[in-house]
């Protein structure tokens, strides 16, 4: 973030900004008010159901589709009027968009072409990239004639051959099926390490977008709703929609209400918690939504003092750990993680606890209640 | 278990039963599909025989009776005097001609305008395209005197501009085009966008590659239309060197008299392209009968 | 903007805004976006404006010069004046439109149901064979790719009444031969004629759609025991309802536009027994003082064209809904 602090005009521009980037159709809302500043090198992921629109965002980058407000910068140059080829921004596709009619060579090298460079120059590079991205026996063949991974190699190689300030991925490897998709996963995070191109990644699929950004991009019906590390969006969720489009099973929340009695803040509700451990609570008394996730939820027995009496519903196995369902005693449910061999049965009576220190808090509009000792 | 293979054995045979009474319904109704559609043929063909027995008579069997279904050794002086005498080589020229230049011209114009129509945004889209659609079928008869009126005025009329001209404003061909590109990925021409392709590459280099198979289907179309066509060339030619095939012929009979023998080698013979045609081309005519439905 | 979300989620994270001078007006996004709009108008008026100007020079225009005309007398050539709707007033006393008009439609009465009926009974029965059926399509679609005027010139070798063949079939089933281009019978001779030509054309059309036709719907019905014809009856034409309204609109639009095979066959002949519309336009074209006449013969078939244009536009953006 050194950059913000001395201005673009003395350090290396961010390669791509965002301010106030929005984009109506007609009445309906795409996008709005979308600001992001992505520095160079970055892995960023967009991240959101379908139609969030993340990939709206990523077309309006890459110049297919105009905003209708805000500015775009790449490089340091505004780019809304520029055509998408002056962009200098190069776009792997969904469905890979190689062109039927071209053999592998000739995709790989039409952006070369293109910028009319010299054939043996273009011949050179082809090849390179090729050998880049494992191509290098399938040069003379047609796409019809690959395998779903290899295609994606070829849309790879054809992006990369350019060598342009970013990349745009626009849920490249949902088309491929599970396995190669996370055997692609680690080559296209290889690739970025070597390449080291700013590289925006639209997906909706967390795990992608966990293990593979820097920081991730959360969307919601066309708006920004958090902007982080996997860590920083797992663990601090900016509001009930991240807790929850977030993690496997999502976090769970519960109502309570918040109280302060004589400066000691505590959580009312099926569950009970005191939070004068952990510092000061923003002042006010009211509902809250209580959030946890599974894995910071504590299994013990019944009548353990403190804890929240309730019983378990499904216990399902996963193999490393086992999910509890657990019903407490105003219905309410709540999902708890427990190791493979916790000797645990359906029908069991069992105690939760609750430490503070993981509790989050989100106000009625779903917005979380910022801590000071939890978020340091 | 012991009475099952006596059971097996009659259940064995009444289904051999069924099964010989199926397959004997099932042949006697191929029998008859065959035969319905043989008598289509026969029907649909028989005139083509008879005129082509016609023209290789002389007038003495034409009109023999009871009639010579065929005369051997066969009369070739019918086309000899089509061929020698008449302007026929030069109107079938002059077709071939034209609709050679009419396809040319127009499978570019019109894929041009159909990926307009498909794929770019510009004002008045929407509203061209309507009155495209509103005008598609007006033909030629129901326009003849304006347009004969326009040729004149711009110097055309008795050219073979007048030919190849008018032809050209048929819709068709952009409909059909568009809906071809229409089923073009959108993020091929993105991919194109994006890597440096200027949008007459994108259509030259991306778009007529693959929309290859309905260039040839509409080639045809056109190509046939224009062999066909008779009503506008008829007005718009007199002179006996421009006129196409189908004027020709039809000038041939309106001069009237008894030319039974050229008449009848006049009709065989022009169908001669038409088949070569057909025969290379099969799949390709009958997606003609086909993409009249548009928009399918 | 959602501000609340942003701002909790971002903290003190919050990103720096970009300087003051590099944001643009609104002005200045407004030039730039009209700039990038011309672009694009440039762009799709290039690739759509050649077509267009020849579909305006000889299409639009004739289309309205075609009601201009209508209010005219005079000719092509020499000179014309404008006489207001007087060609319209008197086409209820001109006896050969109104007979023009009466052939045309009792030509399309006869030939386009006759055609289509005959048509899908050809396209069920090529839907049913495997074998041989390139050679079916071949000889049954070859008389669709004939030009009129040689299918006309055909026609007089079959109708011909010394050597014809229809009069040698009967006189070899010992039937006395008839007088097919009389008075009485020339008009259904025509009729016949286009039957003959357009059946196999829309054979193909139709057999396209009933090879399309969902197989399972077929296998159910037979289940619940129904018979051939109560298949076809309950199930192929409900499911073709608007691919045969199509060709009926279609083949109505072909049929009233009928010329050629009259001209070679009958020309017009005998007395007026097959004048056609177009006939009729045709000979008012070089007319030295009737031109008006042809035109506003002209417009009620256009008129007509058009409306069943519509119809024909109304059916196909009904079936896409369905789709």
């Amino acid at each position: 973030m050194t950059s913000s602090e001395t201005g673009p005009a003395a350090a290396a521009p961010y390669a791509i900004e965002l301010l106030g980037v929005a984009k109506q159709y007609g009445a309906a809302t795409a996008l709005q008010g979308v600001d992001l500043n992505i520095e160079p090198g970055e892995f960023i992921a967009l991240l959101g159901p379908s139609g969030c629109g993340k990939s709206t965002l990523l077309k309006i980058i890459a110049g297919l589709e105009d905003a209708t407000a805000g500015d775009i910068y790449i490089n340091g140059r505004l780019a809304n009027y520029l055509r998408p080829k002056d962009r200098d921004v190069a776009m792997v596709f969904q469905n890979y968009a190689l062109y039927p009619h071209m053999t592998v060579e000739t995709n790989i090298g039409f952006p070369l072409a293109m910028r009319k460079l010299p054939k043996a120059t273009v011949a050179d590079r082809v090849r390179e990239v090729a050998a880049l991205v494992g191509l290098s026996d399938h040069l003379k063949k047609y796409p019809d004639q690959l395998s779903g991974g290899q295609r994606q190699r070829v849309a790879l190689g054809r992006a990369i051959i350019r060598e342009p300030v970013a990349f745009l991925m626009d849920e490249p490897l949902s088309n491929l099926d599970a396995l190669l998709r996370v055997q692609m996963r680690t080559e296209l995070l290889k690739l970025h390490r070597r390449v080291g191109r700013t590289t925006i990644y639209v997906t909706h699929d967390q795990v992608e977008a966990m293990t593979m950004a820097n920081r991730i991009v959360v969307m919601r019906d066309g708006s920004v709703q958090q902007v982080g590390s996997a860590a920083e969006i797992y663990q601090h969720p900016a509001n009930v929609f991240v807790a929850t489009f977030v993690g496997s099973p999502p976090m769970n929340l519960l109502g309570g209400t918040l109280r302060t009695d004589g400066g000691r803040p505590r959580i009312d509700g099926p569950v009970a918690v005191d939070l004068a451990g952990i510092g000061p609570v923003p002042a006010g008394d009211g509902a809250v939504s209580v959030g946890i996730r599974p894995e910071n939820i504590e299994v013990d027995a019944p009548e353990a003092p403190g804890a929240t009496p309730g019983r378990i519903d499904l216990i399902e196995a996963v193999g490393s750990d086992s999910f509890l369902s657990v019903s407490l005693a105003d219905d309410s449910t709540v999902i708890a993680r427990v190791p493979a061999d916790a000797v645990v049965r359906e029908g069991q009576r069992v105690g939760l606890r609750f430490p503070a220190a993981a509790i989050r808090l989100f106000d009625h509009e779903g917005n979380r209640i910022t801590t000071k000792g939890l978020d340091a | 278990m012991a009475n099952r293979p006596a059971a097996s054995a009659a259940v064995l045979a009444a289904a051999e039963q069924d099964r010989a009474r199926g397959a004997r319904r099932a042949a006697s109704e191929r029998w008859l599909t065959h035969l319905a559609l043989a008598v289509a043929c026969v029907l649909s063909a028989a005139p083509f025989f008879y005129v082509i027995a016609a023209s290789l008579k002389d007038k003495g069997s034409l009109f023999q009776y009871p009639p010579v279904w065929f005369q051997w050794p066969p009369y070739l002086g019918n086309y000899q005097r089509l061929l020698f005498e008449t302007g026929f080589p030069r109107w079938m020229l002059n077709s071939l001609f034209v609709a050679t230049t009419v396809t040319a011209i127009k499978l570019l114009l019109d894929s041009m305008a159909g990926y307009a129509l498909a794929k770019l945004d510009f004002t008045g889209k929407r509203v061209i395209f309507l009155l495209m659609l509103i005008l598609l079928m007006v033909p030629f008869a129901a326009i003849l005197i304006p347009l004969w009126s326009i040729a004149h005025q711009l110097h055309i009329t008795n050219t073979y501009l007048a030919l190849i001209l008018p032809p050209l404003a048929n819709p068709f061909g952009v409909f059909l085009m568009r809906q071809f590109i229409l089923g073009l990925p959108k993020d091929l021409e993105n991919a194109a966008r994006l890597e440096g392709v200027s949008e007459f590459g994108i259509y030259w280099r991306i778009v007529l590659p693959l929309v290859k198979p309905g260039l040839v289907v509409l080639a045809v179309i056109i190509f046939t239309d224009q062999l066909v066509s008779f009503v506008w060339p008829l007005i718009a030619t007199t002179d006996d060197n421009l006129l196409l095939m189908t004027v020709g012929v039809a000038s041939m009979r309106a001069k009237g008299g008894t030319n039974y023998g050229l008449w009848s080698a006049a009709a065989i013979m022009s169908l001669v392209p038409v088949v070569i045609f057909f025969l290379a081309l099969q799949r390709q005519f009958m997606a003609r009968s086909t993409s009249g439905a548009l928009n399918q | 903007m959602s501000t609340t979300p942003q701002a909790v989620a971002l903290g003190d994270r919050a990103l720096p805004p970009a300087p003051e001078r590099r944001r643009l007006t609104p002005e200045e996004h407004r030039a730039l976006a009209r700039r990038r709009r011309l672009r694009r108008e440039l762009t799709g008026w290039a690739f759509l404006g050649p077509m267009f100007v020849f579909f305006v020079t000889f299409l639009v225009v004739p289309v309205l010069g075609v009601f201009w005309w209508s209010t005219r007398s005079g000719s092509l050539t020499i000179g014309s004046e404008p006489v207001g709707l007087a060609n319209f007033r008197r086409m209820p006393h001109q006896v050969d439109a109104l007979t023009a008009i009466r052939n045309t439609v009792q030509f399309t009465l006869m030939s386009v149901p006759l055609t289509l009926a005959l048509a899908l009974g050809v396209a069920l029965l090529l839907a049913r064979v495997t074998r041989g059926g390139a050679v079916y399509r071949f000889l049954i679609y070859f008389p669709a790719l004939v030009p009129g005027v040689i299918a006309g010139l055909i026609w007089v070798f079959l109708t011909n009444v010394d050597f014809g063949l229809f009069n040698t079939v009967l006189k070899a089933v010992g039937q006395d031969p008839v007088t097919w281009l009389g008075t009485k019978s020339a008009l259904k001779v025509v009729a016949a004629l286009d039957v003959w030509r357009s059946t196999g054309y829309w054979s193909i059309f139709f057999l396209a759609a009933v090879i399309g036709l969902p197989r399972v719907l077929y296998q159910a019905a037979e289940l619940d025991g129904a018979s051939g014809f109560q298949r076809f009856r309950l199930l192929t034409l409900p499911l073709m309802r608007r691919i045969i309204l199509f060709a009926v609109v279609v083949g109505t639009i072909f049929g009233l536009q009928v010329f050629d095979t009259v001209l070679i066959l009958t020309n017009g002949g005998p007395g007026t027994a097959t004048q056609t519309i177009v006939l009729r336009i045709w000979n008012y074209v070089f007319s030295a003082d009737k031109v008006g006449y042809g035109a506003a013969i002209s417009v009620v078939l256009l008129l007509a064209i058009l409306c069943l244009t519509l119809a024909q536009l109304r059916l196909l953006r009904s079936r896409r809904g369905e789709d």
